[in-house]
């Protein structure tokens, strides 16, 4: 990661054309060769970029940027404030939500929120395809995987019916049933986990950690 | 198969077995209208595994028969046709509405795919249908609307010999109903059922037509998991919700220190005058003394209204604030001309009933419990 914080003007042109007049600048030449001017504000959207694939030619005082398509993004330097290059390597990831890893740690705890007498297996119950969230038994004995997501989409069915799929061949948990627990459910991922066999419950994140609104209520 | 029918009498029957059909069916021919001709009759029936619906009107049968439609397509196209008769006939694997000079040609589902209907459970008993109606709609509206209490989402139904208790509440406001009923099952003493209240009141609107409603429950306990209703030619199914009900009647207060009785037309009124300026989630305050009942909402800076009514008052004097809408939804199920409310403290819950007129005794028959709002400061 290349940081440059130079008095430059920008001219991109390509299938449109613009122009930034003259002024200090954050520019930053990222190791997939990248390239995005930044001004002093807003947290995400650099004032012009370009996305790889591209080529950074360094000229006299002149950088230009070339993608593919032959567009350009022209980069007049007039001074250079600041020239720095850190070495940060590879990325891990944007790790599992907060409030996810939240949700699995509180219903470990609270399995009765999903039905009374239910018992915990494990939490992060391996799979060959990746761990599945809970693993316990309901009140009858029979195995449950469930699979927590904040928002419950389709994708999220597809994931808990693979790790079912594959549960289920383990004869000595066999059947596993399964549970999609969500703060939300999207109407499409309900018919879809419904159509499965699969059971939909909404999870109130409040009431699990405890932090109700203070309204008083009947019970 | 083909049939004639008067164009009313189609779009109506068409229309209420229509509601029930699935917004998002999983298997293709769950979004279909089953029409079967029979005997001068014509039976339209729906089902999404959850509630099932099945009318049946008078129709001129030429030829018997059995045929799955598009039902959104049949409500649609039924209930804009011109005041004819309707002519319904199948070609091969096509239906053809013809109604004066408007002729449809619908494509059918593959009929012998389509699940059967649940039977009706073991008939128990009846009541009058605007009884029934009334009473759903009274409680029904303190059900909750929030999935992650789905038990809450329900109507609780308790049969105990002639007498039927409704209770629903959303841990805001509880409303309990009773009625009597002709119970017609031997054997069928008491049962409990937890009825979504979405479909229960969607029935019970749609049922005052005829004289008597029939509910049906599996006898004994909750048995097989379904509850039934049928009046005027049309029957509904639906299946019951899981869940422990919580014990709503240790909720009710068991004395209470003052009790005001005021007129509801004017109370109703005046809560939603002054609630105008209640924000969102903000309480209107009532503050009850002797022949009097003053209302206020809006505090600080904001906009804010008072105003005062006649109110009878026995005990302590007291102040306390409610949301409105909820209030307000209590003040209009009670559906007298006179609310009698029942106080212990602030901040404990209310009971609301109704009475004919000021010096009337109250009856228990319907009771709306609702839980105040705390006061900051």
């Amino acid at each position: 990661m290349r940081l440059v914080i130079a008095r430059c003007s920008v001219d991109y042109v390509g299938r449109l054309t613009a122009h930034l007049p003259s002024a200090p600048r954050l520019i930053l030449v990222k190791r997939d060769g990248s390239v995005s001017v930044h001004a002093d504000d807003r947290a995400y959207k650099p004032l012009n970029w370009m996305s790889p694939p591209c080529t950074l030619k360094e000229g006299d005082g002149v950088w230009t940027v070339i993608n593919k398509a032959g567009e350009k993004l022209i980069i007049t330097i007039e001074e250079v404030l600041h020239d720095t290059s850190h070495e940060l390597g590879v990325d891990p990831g944007l790790v599992k939500d907060g409030v996810e890893a939240h949700l699995q740690e509180l219903l470990a705890d609270r399995l009765d929120a999903l039905g009374a007498g239910w018992t915990l297996i494990r939490r992060e119950y391996p799979t060959p395809i990746g761990p599945v969230d809970i693993l316990c038994r309901d009140a009858d004995g029979t195995t449950v995987a469930v699979e927590i997501k904040r928002r419950g989409e389709i994708d999220g069915v597809e994931q808990l019916t693979r790790y079912l799929e594959l549960l289920n061949r383990d004869t000595l948990i066999a059947p596993v049933k399964g549970v999609f627990a969500a703060q939300e459910i999207k109407p499409q991922a309900r018919v879809l986990a419904v159509d499965r066999g699969i059971t939909c419950v909404t999870l109130d994140y409040n009431a699990l950690r405890g932090t109700e609104d203070d309204k008083l209520k009947l019970f | 198969m083909k049939f004639r029918v008067e164009r009313d009498v189609l779009a109506d029957a068409v229309a209420w077995t229509a509601r029930s059909l699935p917004a998002r069916p999983a298997v293709p021919v769950l979004a279909g209208l089953l029409l079967e001709a029979a005997d001068q009759r014509l039976t339209l029936s729906s089902f999404d595994y959850e509630v099932s619906a099945r009318g049946g009107v008078e129709a001129e049968i030429d030829e018997p028969g059995r045929v799955l439609v598009s039902g959104r397509l049949l409500a649609d196209i039924s209930k804009s046709l011109p005041n004819r008769p309707v002519e319904v006939s199948t070609d091969g694997a096509k239906v053809t509405v013809v109604c004066g000079s408007a002729r449809f040609t619908l494509p059918t589902l593959p009929v012998e795919d389509y699940p059967a209907l649940p039977d009706m459970p073991t008939a128990a008993g009846s009541v009058e249908g605007d009884v029934f109606a009334a009473a759903v709609a009274q409680v029904a509206i303190a059900a909750g609307r929030d999935d992650t209490l789905p038990m809450l989402t329900g109507v609780r139904v308790e049969i105990e010999g002639d007498m039927v208790t409704l209770a629903a509440t959303d841990r805001y406001r509880l409303a309990v109903r009773q009625f009597h009923w002709k119970p017609e099952a031997d054997g069928l003493s008491s049962a409990v059922a937890l009825v979504p209240a979405k479909t229960l009141n969607d029935t019970a609107k749609s049922l005052t037509q005829g004289d008597s409603v029939q509910i049906a429950l599996s006898g004994d306990k909750i048995g097989e998991g379904m509850i039934g209703f049928e009046g005027a030619g049309r029957r509904t199914t639906t299946r019951l919700l899981e869940g422990e009900f919580p014990k709503y009647r240790a909720l009710f207060p068991e004395q209470s220190e003052t009790v005001a009785t005021v007129e509801t037309a004017p109370f109703v009124d005046a809560v939603k005058r002054v609630s105008l300026v209640a924000e969102r989630n903000t309480p209107v305050r009532l503050s009850f003394s002797d022949g009097r009942l003053v209302l206020e909402a809006g505090s600080g800076d904001e906009a804010q209204a008072s105003e005062a009514i006649d109110a009878t008052l026995e005990g302590e004097e007291i102040s306390i604030a409610f949301n409105p809408t909820f209030l307000l939804e209590g003040l209009s199920a009670i559906g007298s001309p006179v609310a009698q409310i029942s106080f212990t403290t602030s901040t404990k819950p209310a009971v609301m009933t109704g009475k004919p007129d000021v010096e009337a005794e109250a009856t228990d028959e319907y009771r709306y419990l609702i839980m105040p709002v705390r006061l900051s400061g």
